[in-house]
């Protein structure tokens, strides 16, 4: 039988042969998790996410969400592996051990979250959610609320959410109008509508801790009046025990195109005037605390979007070697030829390409993020720790805008892959396609990550992230030149890279100047040729291991090793020819855009 | 009570498409994906539940190279207290029988109250569970899917014919092949895993156990595999049609004359 969600000699491959993510255990935090640990761990997650979570995606996506007399219930196929996920310590992996984390490096993280994800994401998202409102706790939460809170977070046993978005402060969180008033003993009580909750209510828990961002009376308008609140659904008691309701309630779920396995709510606050919340953080310090969790937030929906690609994928050639669909192309004039599997057809194979270098690049990109910071956790140097710091901040508009861009290519090549069957529900792309489409919406709407990327990371510490992302992939061309099996990638990885300096120099100026909204009208396509030159970097250092791998591997070894060679040639010879001409469109910053007057978009 | 486990590290049929090797006397071991054979994690959990019930301890033990350890840690993962890896040159190439002959001299190394098998594993021949109770001249229940412990000796459910189960009591110590569906195993969560990381687990050669090079491996095997084949493809289903009346009928027709029906 084939392999489902991902393939594991890739998943293995980063791992171990791109990120050497054994070497961490050498320092003290990460000793426990040795070569043999990290491959029983991504054994046993993808032995739970293949048996017991993969079942429930389509079943959840057709039985959805149901809200009836106010209470929201989930899929019931989703209570076994909840358990099951809380039984084995699955939810918050790379957590303090002392709060019911189990100190896991987070490139290894990336993998078990990979297949938990790639088994059914809308699932996972009631512990991933909880998970991040856990890290909230962590971060901000007073003593007294991570001894009420924090435990009960990392390990699921209740729910977490974010409080974010509002009818009218979606991307503009600074317009929000949630409203918090002091009391007499410090709580805050607090009212208000909340839309889009992921996860905001539903019956896999006793009890939910919703983070809200509110606007403290008197506070200043826009973001800088904006706290932080922990609101529980029902109060907790000193001593840890459930008290009464707190006011805050779910009032209705949405329909939508995907992930109908998850909850999405609108939530309302104090409509009693009974709901109360303790700060979280200082008072006005709300969107900073957002910011510091942004990056993981970001990374996960990077994650959620990419989930659906490396399923879509894993599913496409699966069924491409054994569809017979037509004769070989070579055969066409003989009546007699036999159909043969449609992995044979050039199209086909330019399909399945695609997907593979986009797949295998994010996967890369993805870990290696991960291991950013696990890098930052161990080494001393501070410099080294900041430029750590840096390159996730500059890589995460990436791994979030471009990462899930990119997924939904290829889950549309996943369904295309499969021609008719692709579209109709029996088979499982349509789903694909259609719950990885909120990931580019959601958690700062892509456009927004482009913003980011020009207007915040590439001017920060004055170029410097940009500068110290050259250098990496520097790093990555400069080994590539020295073999000949890898020199002309190498050469054309350093002509993209080169380009991309002086895109990046163009735009960073222009955003300065009188036309900025030039600049910004450009930000996506820079985010896409900046993300075009990451993926050619991760192509590139594959390959860099492959060759020096291949000569002395085994059969099938071999095999694989080429396909990393296939990948980077494939991409630096016809992908990247189109990277270098957006690169121009870039350059030229052409101001139709902006010229256009709003009359003339229609008649 | 004190449990041994022999478990077996196989290649996962759920992972690997099989492909015969060039010699056509094995298949490609090369690049297999292994794990652990799936009647022994039923094996393991059942001890896990007795040892929970009545106290005492569980101790895996697997025949193989070096690469095996990794089902031991596993399983020690899911709750198995100790692990026994029996590895040495001379084990290679041993038919059931060696692969019995090296589990006894493990047996007697220790003090077991039971031992348990998996009934069969994805690539043998369900033969060491029942040659390892003859060796030891241990009573010996085969197919079980029922333990109940009771005061020296056990209440044993055996899987028969059509569905139905025959219950046997049985003395300790023996040796109970373990079928599936006796429980459902447990997953091994990240605690599990962290738990055995940086455990040792020994190993034990030929002569540790006091065995004779000579009474084990392939040149004391007496069964030899000697041809391995993909069966050849028959010819295609035939589809009957017409009414569900006339369906039944043709079937009926089609049974009788193939001798499916008297």
């Amino acid at each position: 039988m084939a392999q489902q969600i991902a393939d594991r000699r890739d998943v293995d491959f980063v791992l171990h042969e791109q990120l050497n993510v054994a070497e961490l255990s050498k320092h003290e935090k990460y000793a426990e998790f040795n070569k043999k640990t990290v491959d029983l761990i991504v054994s046993e997650a993808r032995n739970l996410a293949v048996k017991e979570i993969l079942p429930t995606r389509k079943e959840g996506d057709d039985e959805g969400v149901k809200f009836e007399n106010g209470e929201v219930i989930v899929p019931e196929c989703f209570r076994k592996p909840f358990e099951l996920l809380r039984e084995g310590e699955w939810t918050a992996m790379p957590e303090d051990p002392e709060w019911g984390g189990q100190g896991m490096p987070r490139a290894v993280t990336m993998a078990a979250a990979e297949y938990f994800n790639g088994a059914n994401y809308a699932f996972m998202m009631y512990s991933g959610l909880t998970h991040g409102a856990g890290k909230l706790v962590e971060a901000f939460g007073t003593d007294e609320q991570k001894k009420l809170y924090l435990k009960k977070l990392f390990t699921s046993e209740w729910g977490g959410t974010m409080l974010l978005t509002e009818p009218e402060a979606g991307s503009d969180v600074g317009a929000l109008t949630t409203k918090a008033v002091k009391n007499d003993d410090g709580t805050y009580s607090i009212t208000g509508q909340k839309i889009f909750i992921s996860s905001g209510d539903h019956d896999l828990v006793e009890n939910i801790l919703h983070p809200v961002l509110a606007r403290i009376e008197g506070a200043p308008a826009g973001t800088k009046g904006i706290s932080l609140f922990a609101v529980p659904k029902y109060r907790v008691n000193p001593d840890g025990s459930i008290g009464e309701f707190n006011d805050v309630k779910c009032v209705g779920i949405e329909e939508k195109m995907g992930i109908h396995g998850n909850a999405t709510c609108t939530m309302s606050l104090g409509e009693k005037g009974e709901c109360l919340g303790t700060l979280l953080g200082d008072e006005n310090k709300g969107m900073r605390a957002m910011f510091l969790m942004m990056n993981e937030a970001r990374l996960l929906v990077g994650m959620q979007g990419y989930s659906c690609a490396t399923a879509s994928y894993i599913n496409s050639v699966n069924y491409a070697k054994e569809r017979l669909q037509g004769r070989n192309l070579l055969k066409m004039l003989d009546k007699d030829a036999p159909a043969v599997p449609i992995i044979q057809h050039p199209d086909v194979r330019r399909m399945l390409l695609t997907m593979k270098v986009y797949v295998e690049g994010i996967r890369s990109l993805l870990y290696y993020v991960g291991w950013l910071e696990d890098k930052a956790d161990t080494v001393d140097d501070e410099a080294e720790k900041d430029k750590c710091h840096g390159l996730i901040d500059i890589l995460i508009p990436i791994a979030k805008g471009y990462v899930t861009d990119r997924a939904f290519d290829v889950c549309s090549l996943g369904m295309q892959v499969y021609g008719g069957y692709g579209y109709i529900k029996e088979y499982p792309q349509e789903q694909l396609l259609r719950d990885c489409r909120i990931t580019m919406i959601y958690e700062g709407a892509n456009g927004i990550q482009s913003m980011d990327l020009l207007g915040r990371k590439l001017g920060m510490k004055k170029g410097k992230l940009v500068m110290d992302l050259m250098g990496e992939i520097m790093v990555a061309i400069s080994a590539g030149k020295v073999d000949e099996k890898t020199k002309a990638f190498a050469e054309k990885v350093e002509q993209a890279l080169n380009k991309l300096g002086e895109v990046a120099m163009h735009l960073g100026k222009t955003a300065m100047s009188e036309k900025i909204l030039d600049a910004f009208a450009f930000s996506y396509p820079f985010m896409e040729v900046c993300g075009d030159v990451v993926m050619a970097w991760m192509l590139l250092w594959r390959a860099n291991v492959a060759a020096g791998a291949i000569e002395k591997a085994k059969k099938k070894d071999v095999a694989f090793y080429d396909g990393q060679l296939k990948s980077a040639q494939f991409f630096c010879n016809t992908i990247l020819p189109t990277t270098l001409g957006k690169m121009n469109a870039i350059l030229a910053t052409d101001s139709a855009i902006m010229d256009i007057d709003e009359a003339s978009f229609n008649g | 009570m004190e449990i041994l486990v022999c478990v077996k590290r196989v290649p996962d049929t759920a992972e690997n498409e099989i492909e015969i090797n060039s010699d056509g006397n094995d298949i490609e071991r090369d690049d297999l994906v292994y794990s652990v054979n799936e009647w022994d994690n039923y094996a393991v959990e059942e001890a896990i539940q007795i040892v929970d019930k009545v106290g005492g301890s569980v101790t895996v033990v697997t025949v193989g190279d070096d690469e095996s350890e990794e089902v031991l840690r596993r399983e020690m993962a899911m709750g198995a207290e100790k692990g026994i890896l029996l590895s040495d040159d001379a084990f290679e190439g041993s038919d059931g029988k060696g692969i019995a002959t090296a589990l006894k001299a493990a047996v007697e190394k220790g003090s077991y109250d039971l031992i348990f098998t998996g009934a069969q594993a994805d690539d043998g021949a369900a033969q060491v569970g029942g040659m390892l109770a003859a060796m030891l001249d241990y009573p010996y229940a085969s197919l079980v899917n029922l333990i109940e412990p009771g005061d020296g000796k056990l209440k044993v459910g055996r899987e028969i014919e059509g569905g139905n189960q025959e219950i046997n009591e049985i003395e300790l110590p023996c040796v109970l092949s373990i079928q599936t569906g006796i429980n459902e195993p447990r997953y091994v969560g990240i605690r599990g895993i962290r738990k055995v990381a940086s455990v040792e687990i020994p190993t034990l050669g030929a002569s540790d156990l006091g065995l004779d090079a000579g009474s084990v491996g392939e040149g004391a095997a007496k069964v030899r595999r000697v041809d391995y084949f993909m069966p050849e493809m028959g010819e295609g289903a035939e589809m009957l049609e017409g009414s569900t009346e006339e369906i039944i009928d043709k079937l009926i027709e089609l049974l009788k004359a193939k001798g499916g029906l008297k």
